[in-house]
């Protein structure tokens, strides 16, 4: 970090009164400014309330019986996380939210990468595509349930009525186990992979052409300049999308929730919905805050490994 | 990631232009500053506007949709318009997803302060709400003074109701698991009375006997149920007759259940009997059985009496009965769609009172809820000639006198994680996957698992 | 080469390179093909929800009931949109999501650019343990958070308000960061000058650095805002008066007397989508530029 000019430096100026009136500004905008501190206070006072309290409460809660019904908390010690430990659900829904992270992140990064190749490449109707693309991104969460459940609609819907006119036998899109958490991950590449297209075409467009335009009055390919020239450019936006998209997707709760309640038989219910479930149905806050804790140490454990990862490739 | 200048050529000095933007940005952070300090609803005046006739304001929650959401709009209408000459209400009424998701918002709006004035709630669930302090108790004395006293409820109901010695919910309804029939099946099958009724049964061979009878009179199927993958079917058919052999479901905190293993066993063991997969399907789901019954693909369905409406429509000649007894014991299983009072945090006293005013008022509306198929709770309404008139409503009213609710306990109830826990077993039984014997000791299990929990309501 | 494709490199490249030849396709036929048919199917495929959830909003109950592949299965009828403005509730929960997004986003921008400049240009001690515990903090998602939050908004007395909807979502460590990158890159040189006409430390930060910020404090709105926007799990939690809930959290959880209804829900699912997709319509191109600014793009 560079060093600063020192806040409210002196002044030099002619006449006393403009002197005076300078001297009470500076001393207004040292009083209001100091040394900088005033200006995080608000952050640090949001900061404060709505993230580090929490943090600290969470974790007390966790060593705590705390219900959502009316009565007094008691200190339980390690019992919430011997019984988290020892709860298949827990492991189960881990589980889960893994193989959704898996199953969705990796389609989210190639086809956000493919569609900014080819709306990069030149082709007319930008805006029609780019719309296409992220349109799916601005629609709140309940309104991609509600199109998607009447897409997966068992008789009705279109996927099964595309099947039918295939000649295939039905599927249960969203009542088959097996089938469930790719049905909910393919809805979530269809909503989000907006974002992660824009990321990409915003670095596209950011791209220093000349080895490209050297490569190609050299005579390589569109392919070869693809492969040896665009894509290594891309080495780190590709590290930050996978990255902001593994984060996210382990936070997967909203659609799941919306769309199946993490159904049929818990096969698609991540760890977020089981913490709303054992702590909000089923009123154990304590637990639940135990649970999230078990869960926030695997998030730690996956940005320590993408970070390393990030570093090594530098 | 690496940090770039400015490239979009922003001017260096802020232009003039910027001025009335700021003013708008201003504008709404005052309005934003206000919204934040009054740290109240901007809305909550607008949404219901304060009734100019006098009449109070009420919000009132419920999972009521369908048949029972538009019939519960015409209690509401009715009695929002001062049904019998009384003040009316001006009600604003929420209706959210039946189960879990109903329950949870109920809890934590509650737990928050700021519930609503009245509340839908099973009796069932009820152990889950009131010793958390989650529901507040209604004072006999007011409701007494609108027309409703404990003598309107049949006991095994009333019962249920209270906490401690303390009540807590108001009964609109009896609604029984029970037994529908196509009346011209059952009586080629010979199994009507003289009066037309569906006979009593008596033994668990005789029920068996009726499955086979109504095969061959209609030529399909017997007696249909739709379970699988249902959360709450099972359980609903094994309570009742698990209730008739006269052995009790005890679920004490911290476990093990008291269940007997035995009395159960010989309920799962009838269940697969009945549904062998021949005589009688074992493999269908809720929509197939109703859809096969309906379409007249079976002689009877064990389906809960809300079905009645739709079932109606199917225009075959529909017959109803409380779920036969065929163990030592009669009983039915049964829940109750009550009204409970969510806990507020500071409650207006006025407005407890009209909140009490309007239970009442709506339990002398439950002719209409009649319609809908549940028995009404509230005993002056089934003494009425009207209802006497509703055919088959009439016929299954007795069922309220042998009503089984779940065990109360704080996770057990209607759309509760319990009746799905108690369901997969069953299910696998009924499928063939595992016998009766190794499907109680899972559901043993399950409770148990359930009762180690630490109570979050005691 | 399409004039929007143009303009939209004219900011990085010398137009002339633009308006030549397409770099990364070349000049062969067939690389054009391939690509032009992979976006058009990639497009249809991402299309086809949208046009069947028209297409079902458009229809009476009875005809959507029929079975067939055939979208167009009975006379177009607004009938379903009618139903669904005279109830109102899409109306307000529309509203507040507006309110709630707008808010959220105000609060958001101005709090994370005051605290990126003081954490960029302040000399106070304890900032670079604070940046830290700032930076780390975007790791912690808030979703993790909801039990103590939900306890500590009945401990305020706020559930079931506005306020208790807003205040948790205006922490935003990522937006800190990437601000405060933004003004470190700014050279010193501007601002000394007013600071020697004597212009207190927030009007440099206000007249100098804000207006040279225009590019990333947008890109920092609109990602508040959608963020917000779309914001389930809080406000689903938070909110049990249907008066207060957003868009998404009132789709989801308040049902009408009659239980399902397709068209209804498509077009209570189509009116909700519409407002923000207009506003990307109008403002794409400089939604697209911001973003590059920042850095999340960036190479």
């Amino acid at each position: 970090m560079t060093t600063t000019a020192p806040l409210g430096a002196e002044e030099q100026t002619g006449s006393p009164a403009a002197e005076a009136d300078v001297r009470r500004r500076t001393a207004l905008g040292r009083i209001r400014t100091g040394n900088g501190l005033v200006f995080v206070l608000p952050f640090l006072l949001v900061f404060g309330l709505f993230m580090v309290w929490p943090i600290v409460q969470g974790l007390w809660m966790s060593f705590t019986d705390s219900s959502l019904a009316l009565r007094d908390t008691s200190f339980v010690g390690f019992d919430n996380y011997t019984e988290a430990f020892g709860d298949p659900d827990v492991w189960s829904s881990l589980g889960n939210t893994v193989f959704f992270t898996v199953v969705s992140s990796v389609p989210l990064v190639l086809v956000a990468l493919a569609m900014a190749l080819l709306v990069h490449s030149g082709l007319a109707g930008q805006w029609a595509w780019r719309l296409s693309f992220f349109a799916p991104y601005l629609l709140p969460v309940t309104v991609v349930t509600m199109i998607w459940t009447w897409l997966y609609q068992p008789e009705l819907g279109m996927a099964n009525q595309l099947l039918d006119a295939l000649g295939m036998a039905p599927v249960g899109w969203l009542s088959d186990e097996a089938v469930a958490m790719w049905s909910v991950a393919a809805l979530t590449v269809w909503w989000t992979v907006g974002f992660n297209f824009l990321l990409y075409l915003a670095a596209l467009q950011s791209l220093p052409t000349t080895f490209d335009e050297a490569a190609a009055l050299d005579g390589a390919g569109a392919w070869r300049r693809l492969w040896s020239i665009t894509l290594p450019q891309l080495r780190r936006t590709t590290g930050l999308v996978a990255m902001l998209q593994i984060l996210a997707s382990l936070k997967v709760f909203d659609q799941i929730y919306i769309l199946t309640k993490g159904g049929p038989n818990g096969s698609t219910r991540p760890v977020l919905e089981y913490v709303y479930d054992v702590g909000f149905t089923g009123y154990r806050l304590g637990y639940a805050s135990a649970v999230s804790y078990l869960f926030f140490a695997l998030i730690v454990l996956v940005s320590l490994v993408q970070l390393r990862l990030f570093r090594r490739e530098d | 990631m690496s940090s770039r200048l400015p490239a979009q050529g922003a001017p260096a000095v802020s232009a003039p232009v910027r001025r009335p933007s700021r003013r708008r940005l201003l504008r709404n952070a005052v309005a934003g500053a206000g919204a934040l300090l009054a740290g109240g609803p901007l809305l909550s005046g607008c949404a219901s506007p304060a009734s100019a006739s006098g009449a109070s304001d009420l919000s009132v929650w419920d999972l009521f949709q369908g048949g029972d959401g538009m019939l519960m709009d015409e209690m509401i209408e009715a009695v929002s318009n001062g049904a019998g000459g009384a003040e009316g209400f001006d009600v604003d009424r929420t209706i959210l997803d039946w189960g879990p998701s109903y329950y949870t918002k109920l809890a934590m709006s509650a737990a928050g302060g700021r519930a609503s004035d009245v509340a839908a709630m099973h009796l069932s669930r009820l152990a889950g709400y009131a010793p958390g302090g989650l529901v507040d108790a209604f004072d006999l004395d007011l409701l007494a003074e609108y027309g409703v006293t404990d003598k309107d409820f049949t006991p095994a109901v009333w019962s249920r109701t209270q906490h401690e010695g303390t009540v807590y919910a108001i009964p609109l309804d009896v609604h029984p698991f029970i037994v529908f029939y196509d009346k011209k099946a059952a009586d080629r099958a010979g199994l009507l009375d003289t009066s037309g009724e569906l006979a009593p049964m008596g033994s668990p061979e005789a029920l068996l006997e009726a499955g086979r009878a109504l095969a061959e009179a209609t030529g399909e199927a017997g007696i249909l149920f739709g379970h699988v993958t249902d959360t709450a079917q099972n359980w609903r058919l094994f309570a009742g007759l698990y209730a008739q052999t006269g052995a009790s479901f005890d679920l004490p905190d911290g476990g093990p259940p008291k269940i007997d293993v035995d009395a159960a066993v010989r309920v799962v063991t009838l269940m697969t009997r009945l549904f062998d997969g021949k005589t009688n399907p074992n493999n269908l789901d809720y929509n197939g059985a109703l859809a096969a019954f309906s379409s007249g693909r079976g002689g009877m369905a064990m389906l809960g009496e809300w079905e009645l409406p739709t079932l109606k429509k199917s225009g075959m000649e529909l017959g109803a009965a409380p779920f036969p007894q065929v163990f030592e014991k009669p009983a039915v299983y049964t829940d109750s769609h009550s009204f409970v009072l969510p806990h507020q945090d500071s409650p207006d006293p006025a407005r407890r009172r009209e909140a009490h005013r309007y239970v009442a008022q709506i339990l002398k509306q439950s002719l209409t809820w009649a319609g809908a198929g549940h028995i009404p709770a509230y005993q002056p309404v089934l003494a009425e000639p009207e209802y006497a008139a509703l055919d088959p409503q009439s016929s299954y009213a007795d069922a309220a006198k042998v009503a089984v609710l779940d065990p109360p306990n704080w996770f057990a109830g209607a759309g509760s994680n319990f009746q799905n826990r108690m369901c997969q077993p069953l299910q696998s039984a009924l499928l063939g996957n595992t016998t009766p014997e190794k499907a109680v000791r899972q559901m043993v299990r399950e409770a148990d698992t359930l009762l180690r929990q630490p109570n979050p309501v005691a | 080469m399409s004039a929007t494709a143009t303009t939209l490199r004219a900011r990085r490249r010398p137009p002339r390179e633009a308006a030549g030849s397409p770099l990364l396709l070349g000049h062969g036929r067939l690389p054009r093909v391939l690509a032009g048919t992979a976006l058009v199917v990639l497009a249809v495929v991402w299309l086809v929800p949208f046009v069947w959830a028209v297409v079902t909003s458009l229809q009476s109950e009875e005809d959507i009931n029929t079975t067939g592949l055939s979208p167009f299965k009975g006379a177009f009828t607004l009938d379903a949109y009618q139903q669904i403005l005279e109830r109102g509730n899409v109306t307000v929960w529309a509203f507040n999501s507006f309110l709630i997004s707008a808010l959220v986003t105000l609060i958001t921008v101005a709090v994370s650019t005051l605290a990126a400049y003081g954490f960029s240009r302040g000399t106070f001690r304890g900032r670079k343990a604070l940046l830290g515990v700032t930076v780390a903090a975007i790791m912690v998602p808030p979703q993790l958070l909801v039990v103590p939050l939900f306890d500590q908004m009945t401990l305020f007395n706020l559930v079931d308000t506005y306020a208790a909807v807003i205040l948790p979502q205006v922490v935003a460590p990522m937006m800190v960061f990437i601000l405060k990158r933004f003004f470190d890159a700014i050279p010193r040189e501007l601002e000394e000058a007013a600071r020697i006409d004597g212009a207190s430390e927030f009007r440099v930060f206000r007249s100098i650095v804000l207006p040279l910020s225009r590019p990333i404090v947008a890109a920092v709105a609109i990602f508040v805002f959608i963020g917000a926007w779309n914001n389930f799990m809080w406000p689903f939690i938070v909110t049990n008066d249907p008066d207060l809930m957003t868009l998404p959290v009132g789709l989801a959880t308040v049902k009408d007397a009659y239980g399902i209804q397709y068209a209804q829900s498509m077009a209570s699912a189509l009116l909700a989508a519409l407002p923000l997709i207009v506003v990307f319509l109008l403002f794409q191109r400089r939604i697209v530029n911001s973003v590059a600014t920042t850095g999340l793009g960036g190479s």
